[in-house]
């Protein structure tokens, strides 16, 4: 990847949250392009014909958090036709979801929950990916999870799940680098070794998001996954050996609560892109010696 | 895969019921794993909750926020969501409410909060191009007695034994008067919205049962029938008119069609 590409490529984009949505509507943003969430969108037509408005001034991408790929009792076929038709509609550039389940037996938990990396989940999953594919007719791209537990019965790593899913199903994968560090941090594994474990053909996009420092229920320190604050340090570092790795990919600043004004937002895509272009300018230099 | 069942069987279990026990054994992550499993049972309960109180905050106002936060943490462990937009949850915790022992002692609250989700759907509604009346009744009497309407998405109507619609103004008005009396009387509303905007109109009993009766996809015959049975006098041609006017019809149907324009 030369520096001429990294300069080229799609400048860092921002999650679209409804406070935000008039704001970015009336075509004044100044975002390179937006991600955002189906299901804040699918119940809502008045914030859905805002979002339309965006998508004439704005490249979108779609990020589902109900699909719930992970669940063993099956996809929910009535939300996939409805983000069929907001697909449809919206014709976005990318649609993403997460590798973890939601929803069982019709009840959904509001929450982005951990899979046992086995065989017999994988079957699970890779049919999941599948369906959501044929439904929505476009390669669909699955993220890694924010993790604070993990199963003790898992077999596999999750790099290698994720990679065999992608060898499975064709998927594409969304590198969530601050979940790979969170992750890492909480399950106790390297989040260098995390990411150079991902198959970097596969991947197709990136997210960088803020966490929180707490302490568990055991007195243990813990990050937890908010998207509420700023991207931390070690992550922009991390973010710049994922972009060394998998080269310039759509990358994401994500922030959902506590929100900021949208041009704090602008203020941290405008840094990562600082760190795109600084890694590959780096690059070449070091190749160049 | 019966397995899997199995395990995201308790963690759903773990999730609604805050008991994670279960799960233990299968967990690893932290000092104590089954510890670390109650950021996932805390998300669950605050997150609904937080979301519940976020719908009703005339509610909360109207209970106050420590029973609406019970109310609502009740509710998430009795009612799981059962649809992945969270803005389509909670329609039935008016119901609910109505019944929690912090609230209960508010007999209109049940109205109060059906009325301030009538007014949240009726806000983030998108208007459909209205009906004229020359597209009406292009089809003849006979026909137009027969026939079904389409309302605007964004019309809703609440029926109450208080006078909720004054209790909600005083609410959006921001201001608490010295002196507040709650009618109670029956009340009968329309709620009407599009695009972050509302208003509320009060009904007589004979209007409101005609429009009720053609929002629940009656004819309008059934519709003057049900008005007509309230009152006598009640004029079904004048009355269509006026939803006409008022732009509230967007398309009209007879026999086993829909009205969809």
């Amino acid at each position: 990847m030369s520096r001429e590409d990294a300069v080229n490529a799609l400048p860092t984009g921002v999650g679209l949250r409804l406070p935000h949505l008039a704001e970015v509507a009336a075509g004044t943003s100044g975002a390179a392009w937006l991600e955002a969430h189906p299901e804040n969108f699918l119940a809502n037509p008045h914030a859905r014909e805002l979002l339309l408005r965006a998508r004439h001034d704005h490249p979108i991408a779609l990020h589902t958090v109900g699909v719930s790929v992970g669940t063993a009792t099956g996809l929910d076929r009535s939300h996939l036709a409805r983000l069929r038709a907001l697909v449809d509609e919206l014709d976005p550039f990318l649609v993403s979801g997460h590798l973890a389940w939601s929803t069982h037996n019709g009840i959904y938990l509001n929450d982005l929950l951990p899979i046992p990396y086995d065989d017999d989940a994988l079957r699970v999953v890779a049919a999941n990916v599948h369906e959501v594919q044929e439904v929505l007719r476009r390669c669909y791209v699955v993220e890694n999870p924010a993790s604070y537990v993990a199963f003790s019965t898992s077999t596999r790593a999750e790099t290698d799940f994720l990679a065999e899913l992608a060898s499975r199903t064709g998927c594409k994968l969304l590198c969530d680098v601050s979940n790979a560090y969170l992750s890492a941090a909480n399950l106790g594994y390297d989040a260098y070794e995390y990411i150079n474990g991902l198959p970097a053909d596969a991947v197709a996009e990136l997210h960088l998001g803020g966490f929180t420092r707490e302490t568990d229920d055991a007195g243990a320190p813990v990050l937890i996954d908010t998207h509420a604050a700023a991207i931390d340090e070690p992550v922009w570092k991390l973010y710049a050996h994922a972009m060394r790795r998998f080269g310039p990919q759509p990358t994401l600043i994500e922030w959902d609560s506590a929100l900021p004004a949208f041009a704090q937002l602008l203020s941290e895509a405008e840094r990562a892109d600082f760190v795109t272009h600084a890694t590959f300018e780096g690059g070449a230099h070091a190749r160049a010696g | 895969m019966r397995a899997l069942v199995d395990l995201q069987g308790s963690f759903a279990h773990a999730m609604t019921s805050g008991d994670g026990a279960a799960l233990g054994g299968h967990l690893r992550g932290g000092r104590d794993p089954g510890r670390r499993l109650a950021i996932h049972l805390r998300h669950y309960a605050t997150s609904l909750a937080a979301a519940l109180c976020d719908k009703f905050p005339a509610s909360t106002w109207l209970i106050g926020d420590a029973a609406m936060r019970e109310a609502a943490g009740a509710y998430t462990r009795f009612h799981p969501p059962r649809q992945p937009c969270i803005a389509e949850y909670g329609r039935d915790f008016p119901e609910f409410l109505a019944r929690h022992p912090r609230a209960a002692r508010l007999p209109y609250v049940r109205s109060f909060a059906e009325l301030e989700w009538a007014v949240a759907q009726a806000s983030i509604a998108v208007d459909a191009p209205p009906l004229s009346w020359t597209e009406l009744t292009t089809c003849g009497a006979e026909c137009l007695v027969e026939s079904r309407l389409a309302l605007q998405p964004g019309v809703h109507y609440v029926r109450a034994g208080w006078r909720v619609d004054e209790l909600m103004q005083n609410y959006l008005s921001g201001v608490s008067p010295e002196r507040f009396v709650l009618v109670n009387a029956a009340t009968r509303i329309e709620v009407r919205g599009a695009r972050g905007e509302f208003r509320l109109v009060r009904l007589d009993a004979a209007t409101f049962a005609f429009r009720t009766t053609l929002a629940a996809g009656r004819t309008v015959g059934a519709a003057a029938d049900a008005a007509l049975g309230l009152d006598q006098r009640f004029d079904a041609g004048a009355a269509l008119r006026a939803l006409v006017d008022a732009e509230l019809a967007t398309a009209s149907a007879t026999g086993a069609q829909e009205p969809v324009r």
